[in-house]
């Protein structure tokens, strides 16, 4: 293969090629079409949605997250089965929030019938709003998305997450002690669940909080964190857990070192993981969000909206008027030993 | 009854015929030697024999049966070793795993006996009188012990024909001498030898025949004693190759003034190099010479002492520098450390010199390959193009580009290190010849070199260095091959 | 012809690329051969493409970087941090972001070229490093950037949006600079036999440590880009960057080994790879499958090189 000779000709081939592609790519216009397109472009004096590719679409942030598949996405192809629509479940395999940014992007040229997102980083804003600007019924749930003008979020208070954890372990530890805390760092949800926790927490003077942590999303992580915590604090009383790997991890780490039970958990999820851990008593109380309900109303929000179910007015549309709720705090699930067995499948 | 014999053996690759009906005898208690230019055929004929490769036609007989080898294994179990120019130790590995891998002798559970495996290596080296611990690890040994080795692994599995393919490449004379004495003892044997060799005065001193092979043909088989050496290399390359007559073109102007200078490896060198003269720079290996010459380059660091081209102190500190002040050295590991093998003849040539493939301020492939194609023609490179991979080469063709490399810098000044090593003789007279037109043109020329016939043939002055420094001095006329040795080895 | 396009990874891209264009074309009309489709291609592909050129110099020179991934967020978030904390007027602050990232190439080119440090364990420590580093300027993450920043990556010319503009110059740039510059055309040299550079007059450290701090600055200029296009510096930004820019840039025709790998590789690989994940969208094929997928046409990429090289090459 030949490096010299060759190069100075493909690379004015190459130059060529380039401009070419480019040219191609800015002549390609839409051809004439049905007028699912014109739906596209503007947002008021819209004929009657078609339903012939009626397409309801999820675009999440982890699509192997196995609590995202478990519940979420299970819940979701549940209501496509039942309703008898089409679904489908896109996004990176692996936690990316520019590659959900960039598939939420090309969906939206498909055109589906509405759009369920996952809420994660405030930064998708912007995307969803295109989605809204296209026309298109967006939903988002699990993490509100602030300067997003979507059409409804479906999510838990996570700010409550802190606050119910915080009570349980002012419970637990008798209102005295010294606490831990981590969770992924970097995420505003999470934040907000800290300080949920921190609220409760300081009006205890007895009780000491030594640290925030990231866990990274890890259980190895968790459990290191966990160890260094314990042999740093032989006393320590409790800790806290803001998320799904975290339970796992800290049990771990609380197990080894001969302490189940005695130093208190609280965390989220209620993951098969978490139920048993709650089962053996070393984690005493999980906060769980009700992800099934996220994405089973979110979908039938989309529906809703799609096939004006409630009209409110002669010309919804076209008076920009929203036919579904705006925002729905889906609750959460406290789960203890007390009834812990409800949940184990 | 002979050992081994070949009839009629043909083997081709695509675009070239490597061997048209070849038919050799190798006979028991017999070393025959096997003579070439690069390119005619030797290795082809070493890897069919060796079972790296099977002939298009022809059949190979041993021992009056006629056998074929489908792959290096088989040929071992006909009682066929082979040592290759190029080793096949591995290095984190003992000298008595080299040598007994994949047969290693085992204890009733089927695991490794160490012990029993140390002795019986121990034994071999020893018989072959080779002195190195079979628990040395190969990697701490020299390129020297490391040959000496290969041909222990090779002698381990008691064949019956062995062919050494330029054993001596690597060897001090040391060694040199254990492996005669290796192979006298194997004629006693009655074991065949096939040795493949450059050095013509080898295989004068070991030889029972010789056979030559010239452009894949077979040239004939004769008696040693039949045979001078213009004859052998006449029917090796078909020309009668002049002999070097020492023309000097020494002027007084100094090029290169090397004061006091000492490194890590050398300590208090001084000389001169006049313009029009080739110095030479004799001594073992392991002298000195190598680093000398990086230092003066600027590859290696200078301790103290100074350099002085063209009476300007010379700082150098980086190759860059020097190739600017013009000196240019030609690496004695050509394939290492001074080609670009994955790269075209044309890239390897301007590499040194860049600047010089420009049209106007950039670099301009068109000017590269017309600067190669000069080079090509002026040093009579055989290559099918200029883009050919440096790789596809042979050795002489690829030091051939080296020097045109060399010559792109415009130097004033060359170090030439060990500049026909592992070329064929036609190639070396051809860098002999082109050595002496740089120094006629007013070059000076520093040559290391370990091959005392060379030295001797075209240097004006040959410097001995003797574990780092210069122990003697000796002119052109009064220069004998003993007295080199002499002021090498004391 | 056919032997042109077997032998050149460019050509074999190109062809490849349009034959997968096409026939998705053809399968899915409606969506994918649209300009707002491709445009958004571009768009996908832009700031991965922009490190990816660095990436492919270093491999070029024999080396490669696993920190650009952690220099893109970092960039974002310093640049966020100094126009909405430290009140940094939006060009200076982007000066100093870049300013940081091209001293982090600094770093991890220095102790590569000079003390011989194993490039992928350096690369692999500074891209914890500044990970952390960045997750220590940017707890949560910086929202609503200023409106003069985020102009940058969002508006749009010719109806394309910035970020691909500024991909095409660097992609341009880059291959006139190695193409026919003394200079950059010696990292063929470095890459190809270090240690015959250097006798051959290359100053072989001095320019690996200024490849790591073009490559580092380019991850920089990437991560300006993504943010002002987010609006947004998220601390998360660039994981996994490393891996996709490397696979794109052997696809598009670098050697692990080094010496080999044309610019434009770099722009062909990345745009191969988001053409799939596009595909993979507008097919409504779940991710998982495009990681599978990217796999398994890495792997054939580089087997249809040997083989049909073996086919058509010399002996």
């Amino acid at each position: 293969m030949t490096l010299n000779f060759k190069v100075t000709l493909s690379n004015r081939c190459i130059n060529l090629w380039l401009l070419l592609i480019v040219l191609f790519v800015f002549s390609c216009t839409l051809p004439p079409k049905t007028e699912t397109e014109i739906v596209i472009q503007s947002d008021t004096n819209l004929p009657e949605q078609t339903f012939e590719n009626e397409e309801y679409v999820m675009v999440t942030t982890a699509v192997s997250m196995p609590m995202y598949m478990n519940r979420d996405q299970r819940s979701f192809l549940r209501w496509g089965k039942a309703r008898n629509v089409k679904v489908s479940i896109l996004g990176p395999a692996d936690w990316d929030v520019p590659a959900q940014i960039n598939a939420i992007e090309e969906v939206i040229g498909t055109r589906p019938t509405g759009l369920l997102i996952n809420g994660t980083d405030p930064a998708i804003a912007q995307v969803i709003n295109k989605a809204v600007a296209a026309g298109i019924p967006t939903v988002v749930y699990d993490s509100n998305i602030p300067n997003a003008n979507h059409h409804a979020f479906l999510g838990t208070d996570w700010y409550e997450i802190g606050k119910m954890q915080g009570e349980e372990m002012v419970k637990l530890i008798n209102g005295k002690g010294k606490i831990g805390y981590m969770g992924i760092l970097g995420m505003s949800n999470m934040e907000a669940g800290f300080r949920g926790l921190l609220d409760v927490l300081k009006k205890y003077p007895k009780i000491e909080v030594v640290g925030k942590f990231d866990s990274k999303a890890s259980v190895e992580e968790a459990a290191r964190i966990s160890a260094d915590l314990i042999s740093a604090h032989p006393d320590l009383a409790g800790i806290c857990g803001f998320d799904g790997p975290s339970g796992p991890g800290i049990s771990l780490a609380v197990k080894e070192a001969g302490k189940s039970g005695k130093i208190k958990i609280t965390t989220v999820d209620g993951e098969p993981e978490h139920l048993q851990l709650v089962r053996e008593g070393t984690i005493q109380l999980l906060a769980a969000q009700k992800r099934e309900l996220f994405t089973w109303y979110g979908a039938q929000f989309l529906y809703d909206m799609a096939h004006k179910t409630n009209s409110l007015s002669a010309n919804d549309k076209g008076a920009g008027i929203t036919s579904i709720p705006y925002h729905v705090n889906t609750g959460l699930l406290r789960i203890t030993k007390e009834n812990v067995d409800l949940f184990i499948k | 009854m002979q050992q081994l014999r070949l009839e009629h053996i043909s083997k081709s690759f695509p675009g070239v015929k490597a061997l048209d009906d070849i038919n050799i005898e190798v006979k028991p208690g017999e070393v025959h030697a096997l003579c070439g230019e690069n390119g005619a055929g030797k290795s082809t004929l070493m890897n069919i024999l060796s079972g790296d490769l099977r002939p298009d036609e022809g059949t190979i007989i041993i021992n009056g049966e006629p056998v074929s080898f489908d792959n290096p294994k088989e040929a071992f179990e006909k009682s066929i070793a082979t040592v290759h120019q190029h080793l096949s130790l591995i290095d984190n590995l003992s000298v008595a795993e080299n040598i007994f891998a994949n047969q290693h002798p085992v204890n009733r559970l089927g695991l490794i006996h160490y012990r029993k495996m140390y002795q019986q290596t121990a034994d071999v080296l020893s018989e072959l009188k080779i002195n190195i611990a079979p628990t040395m690890l190969v990697s701490a040994l020299s390129p020297a012990q490391k040959q000496m080795v290969e041909i222990a692994k090779a002698l381990a599995r008691k064949p019956q024909l062995l062919i050494l393919d330029e054993p001596t490449a690597s060897l001090t004379d040391k060694e040199i001498k254990v492996l005669f004495h290796i192979i006298r003892y194997l004629k006693q044997q009655d074991v065949s030898i096939l040795y493949i060799s450059h050095r013509l005065s080898e295989i004068f001193e070991l030889a029972d025949r010789v056979s030559i092979l010239k452009d894949g043909k077979y040239e004939g088989t004769f008696q040693k004693a039949a045979l001078t050496t213009q004859q052998l290399i006449k029917r090796m390359v078909g020309r009668d190759l002049i002999d070097l007559k020492p023309s000097s073109a020494k002027q007084s102007t100094i090029l290169l003034e090397v004061k006091n200078l000492s490194g890590e490896k050398f300590k208090n060198i001084n000389f001169k190099l006049h313009r029009g003269e080739i110095v030479g720079l004799a001594g073992l290996v392991g002298a000195g010479r190598t680093e000398l010459a990086r230092a003066i380059f600027g590859a290696d660091k200078v301790e103290r002492g100074e350099i002085k081209v063209n009476n300007e102190v010379l700082l150098s500190s980086h190759p860059a520098k020097a190739i600017e002040k013009g000196i240019a050295y030609l690496t004695e590991d050509r394939t290492h450390l001074g080609l670009f093998l994955q790269m075209s003849v044309q890239d390897n040539i301007v590499s040194a010199n860049l600047k010089s493939a420009r049209k106007g301020n950039f670099y301009s492939h068109a000017k590269a390959k017309e600067l190669a194609e000069e080079s090509k023609t002026k040093l009579r490179i055989a290559t099918p193009s200029v883009g050919t991979k440096a790789q596809n080469l042979s050795g002489g063709n690829q030091q051939k580009v080296v020097l045109a490399k060399w010559l792109q810098t415009h130097p004033e000044i060359l170090i030439v290190d060990e500049p026909t090593h592992g070329i064929d003789v036609g190639a070396k007279f051809e860098i002999y010849g082109l050595l002496k037109e740089l120094a006629t043109s007013g070059k000076g020329i520093l040559m290391i070199s370990s091959d005392l016939p060379e030295l001797l043939g075209i240097c004006d002055r040959i410097l001995v260095l003797n574990k780092g420094t210069v122990s003697g001095e000796l002119l052109h006329a009064d220069a004998t091959e003993e007295k080199i040795m002499a002021l090498a080895s004391h | 012809m056919i032997k042109r396009i077997v032998q050149d990874r460019i050509y074999l891209l190109i062809v490849l690329l349009m034959v997968v264009s096409i026939i998705t074309g053809i399968i899915f009309p409606t969506t994918f051969p649209t300009f707002t489709n491709f445009s958004q291609i571009f768009l996908n592909v832009s700031i991965d493409t922009i490190v990816a050129v660095g990436m492919m110099l270093l491999l070029i020179s024999g080396v490669f970087d696993l920190s650009v991934g952690s220099v893109v967020a970092f960039v974002a978030c310093l640049v966020a941090y100094f126009m909405q904390e430290a009140n940094i007027p939006v060009p200076l602050a982007i000066l100093l972001a870049i300013a940081s990232a091209l001293l982090i190439g600094l770093v991890n080119g220095y102790l590569i070229a000079y003390k011989e440090i194993n490039p992928m364990i350096q690369t692999l420590a500074m891209m914890g490093i500044v990970r952390g580093a960045a997750l220590m300027i940017s707890v949560a993450g910086a929202q609503n950037l200023p409106y003069h920043f985020n102009i940058i990556g969002q508006s749009k010319l010719l109806g394309v949006q910035m970020p691909v503009w500024y991909m095409l110059l660097t992609v341009l740039v880059f291959s006139f600079l190695m193409t026919r510059t003394i200079f950059f055309r010696r990292y063929y040299y470095i890459g190809g036999n270090e240690k015959a550079a250097e006798l051959s007059g290359i100053h072989v450290k001095k320019m690996k440590m200024i490849a790591f701090v073009i490559s580092a600055g380019l991850a920089g200029v990437a991560g300006i880009l993504i943010s002002s296009r987010l609006g947004a510096a998220l601390p998360t930004l660039g994981r996994g960057l490393e891996l996709r820019v490397i696979t794109a840039v052997i696809l598009g025709g670098a050697s692990l080994s080094g010496g080999f790998g044309k610019i434009p590789g770099a722009l062909l690989g990345a745009l191969f790879m988001g053409i799939i994940a596009n595909i993979m969208v507008i097919a409504r094929v779940s991710g998982y499958w495009q990681e599978i997928i990217l796999g398994i046409i890495l792997i054939f990429t580089l087997w249809l090189d040997k083989a049909l090289l073996k086919k058509y090459s010399k002996l």
